[in-house]
């Protein structure tokens, strides 16, 4: 099942699943995504490898939304979809790097949402069970 | 979460207790009425805000007790509307007590207009207003600054958005804390915060961010009203906004550093989100620097709007700049040093406030001058569609609540219940016939932002006067607003 929003009284609750954490993280980034700004807009036209780390599962999905918050600015871009290149777990950190496409900020062509101010630690889960991975957060909007 | 066992106690008409059990190292009180206890009770899922609050109240070093106001509802960590005030040598810093969008923040600029002066061109200033003010995701200011001018910006505040012409020094005057925060430091601030910002000093943001054009209803207390310049009739404006990408930036970098001090220092944490350092560490003080730092930067957000505010009043009805200034400024998601009474003795304090104001009481030195003898004026805004409030400060709320008080009318409702419930179409339909005219930027901002997806603003405001944290000055009613 694709990402989720969840009821939240001042913001809004993000879950995403996935077969393995990868599909997890990818499927949490297209949810915030989707949330911010039409994804069908913004062509694929450039991209942008970010990464992110964590000293679990919970904390690296975290890491990895605020990283892509953060590429939209510096970069002024809008993103089309992510792929996930490499995850890996050493000396207690998990890394994981990715791949982002989009385009420049164009407010006549992008139809745009909600901004997003940051993920939070605010209702954490990473849980792996026999369907896969489940990723959850609050994201302060 | 759940509030199964939370024993809930009445002690005042507009004050409930939650005495101290279990790990609380202090109680935890909420000023609101009976309804707004139910709302609570019931509407308590898997966020709960009273538990959040209990979270709170177990914070070592918390003093007196963990504060909620009547607009509370869930955050993240703390709930909205929470006030934490902690010793300073034995508590902790926040980075949940504070939030991702630190100093967001109101100011409320009083005009020479009145109702008469904007009857007709109410369109023309919604538009010119749309035109003046970056707002909305993906905007950015007319301001482009590199990290030079973003380290003056996080040192100087408010003063250097006037320096760079926007505004005046006697807007300073009457900004919290003369619009600068002493003991920010840049340096710790991260380069990717201060990259984040290069374009956004000088923008609204989107959410619940907004300017909106008001009248004075009803005044209240005269003396007060007196004080701050406001008669009936007579035009104020309103702007909410913060610190941008560059508070939510350090926000994010300090959510790992104090997790990682909360197990280097053994605090126990009930939730994650609640992550803090001791404030003597130098985990607790590198943050408070930066937070220092990213206030000062909200400061000067605030400042460059104000003068595109004025601008946009220019440009649509040919008001002088100088017909316009600033009542006051105050900051919701802060945390600072203060001086207060705890048993008898003056203490100082690391005061938290999520989605909480400042409201001192008459006599504090913080106030300028000109409003001493009737408290701090506290803005308090409401939603598109029914009113804002200004209150003052009392000294039962110097007493009670470190000085603090509420910080808006609350949701009630979630964003995505709000999106199915209320169509933008019928929303601006309906302020139309009340008489406020609307823009937005974001698809589904006005939705989202509905006047019915918050607590209803008249209850709100009663039971904060009826406790006696703050007393009302005036209503505002709403006629342009423009949304992010």
């Amino acid at each position: 099942m694709p990402w989720e929003l969840l009821d939240h009284q001042a913001d809004v609750g993000l879950q995403a699943t996935g077969n393995s954490i990868e599909d997890a993280l990818a499927d949490g980034v297209r949810g915030m995504l989707s949330l911010m700004v039409d994804p069908a807009t913004v062509q694929p036209q450039e991209h942008w490898v970010i990464e992110a780390r964590g000293s679990d599962v919970g904390s690296l999905f975290v890491d990895l939304l605020n990283s892509v918050l953060a590429t939209k600015d510096i970069e002024n871009a809008f993103f089309h979809d992510v792929v996930i290149e490499s995850l890996d777990q050493q000396d207690g950190t998990w890394h994981v790097s990715c791949r982002l496409s989009g385009e420049a900020i164009d407010l006549a062509k992008h139809e745009v949402d909600s901004d997003v101010k940051a993920a939070t630690y605010g209702g954490l889960r990473a849980e792996q069970s026999d369907d896969g991975w489940l990723l959850r957060c609050v994201l302060d909007l | 979460m759940t509030t199964a066992k939370i024993n809930l106690v009445r002690r005042d008409q507009y004050i409930f207790e939650i005495p101290k059990s279990g790990e609380m190292n202090v109680p935890a009180r909420i000023y609101t009425d009976q309804a707004g206890i139910d709302d609570l009770l019931e509407s308590a899922g898997e966020w709960s805000a009273l538990q959040q609050l209990v979270n709170v109240a177990c914070l070592p070093g918390i003093q007196r007790a963990a504060l909620a106001m009547a607009d509370i509802h869930p955050g993240y960590g703390f709930p909205i509307g929470g006030v934490g005030a902690f010793d300073p040598t034995d508590g902790v810093i926040s980075v949940a007590g504070v939030g991702f969008d630190i100093n967001c923040g109101v100011r409320t600029l009083r005009t020479m207009l009145t109702r008469e002066d904007i009857a007709g061109k109410e369109d023309r200033l919604a538009d010119k207003l749309m035109e003046h003010v970056p707002a909305g995701l993906g905007s950015t200011g007319e301001l482009r600054l590199d990290e030079k001018e973003i380290n003056n910006v996080l040192e100087k505040g408010a003063s250097y958005a006037v320096g760079l012409g926007y505004g005046t020094t006697d807007d300073l005057g009457f900004i919290e804390s003369s619009g600068k925060l002493e003991g920010a430091d840049p340096s710790a601030v991260s380069k990717k915060a201060k990259q984040r910002q290069m374009k956004q000093v000088g923008t609204l943001g989107s959410g619940n961010h907004y300017v909106e054009v008001q009248y004075v209803d009803e005044i209240f207390d005269q003396d007060a009203a007196e004080a701050y310049g406001l008669q009936p009739g007579q035009i104020t404006i309103m702007l909410h906004t913060g610190s941008r990408a560059l508070g939510h930036q350090i926000g994010t970098d300090y959510l790992q550093t104090l997790e990682a001090a909360s197990k280097k220092y053994r605090i126990p944490i009930r939730e994650r989100e609640l992550v803090c350092a001791p404030i003597n560490s130098p985990e607790g003080k590198a943050y408070y620097s930066a937070v220092m730092a990213g206030a000062n930067c909200a400061f000067a957000n605030r400042q460059v709007l104000t003068h595109l505010i004025r601008e946009a009043f220019e440009d649509a009805l040919g008001t002088p700049e100088e017909d316009i200034e600033t009542l006051y400024e105050i900051a919701h998601n802060t945390v600072k040093f203060e001086q207060h009474e705890i048993d008898g003795a003056m203490k100082d304090v690391l005061v938290h406030r999520k989605g909480a104001t400042r409201a001192f009481g008459p006599g504090r030195p913080e106030i300028p001058p000109r409003y001493q003898h009737v408290g701090q004026p506290v803005l308090v805004g409401g939603t598109m569609g029914t009113s804002s409030y200004i209150l003052r400060g009392t000294d039962f709320g110097m007493d009670e609540t470190f000085g603090s008080a509420l910080h808006g009318a609350g949701r009630a409702m979630s964003r995505r219940a709000a999106k199915k419930q209320y169509p933008a179409k019928s929303v601006t339909h309906r302020l139309r016939e009340l008489g406020v005219t609307v823009r937005a930027h974001g698809k589904h901002a006005i939705s989202e932002e509905a006047p019915g997806a918050y607590k209803d603003i008249e209850a709100v405001i009663n039971a904060m006067h009826g406790s006696g944290i703050v007393q009302k000055v005036a209503r505002l009613k709403p006629i342009v607003c423009l949304k992010g």
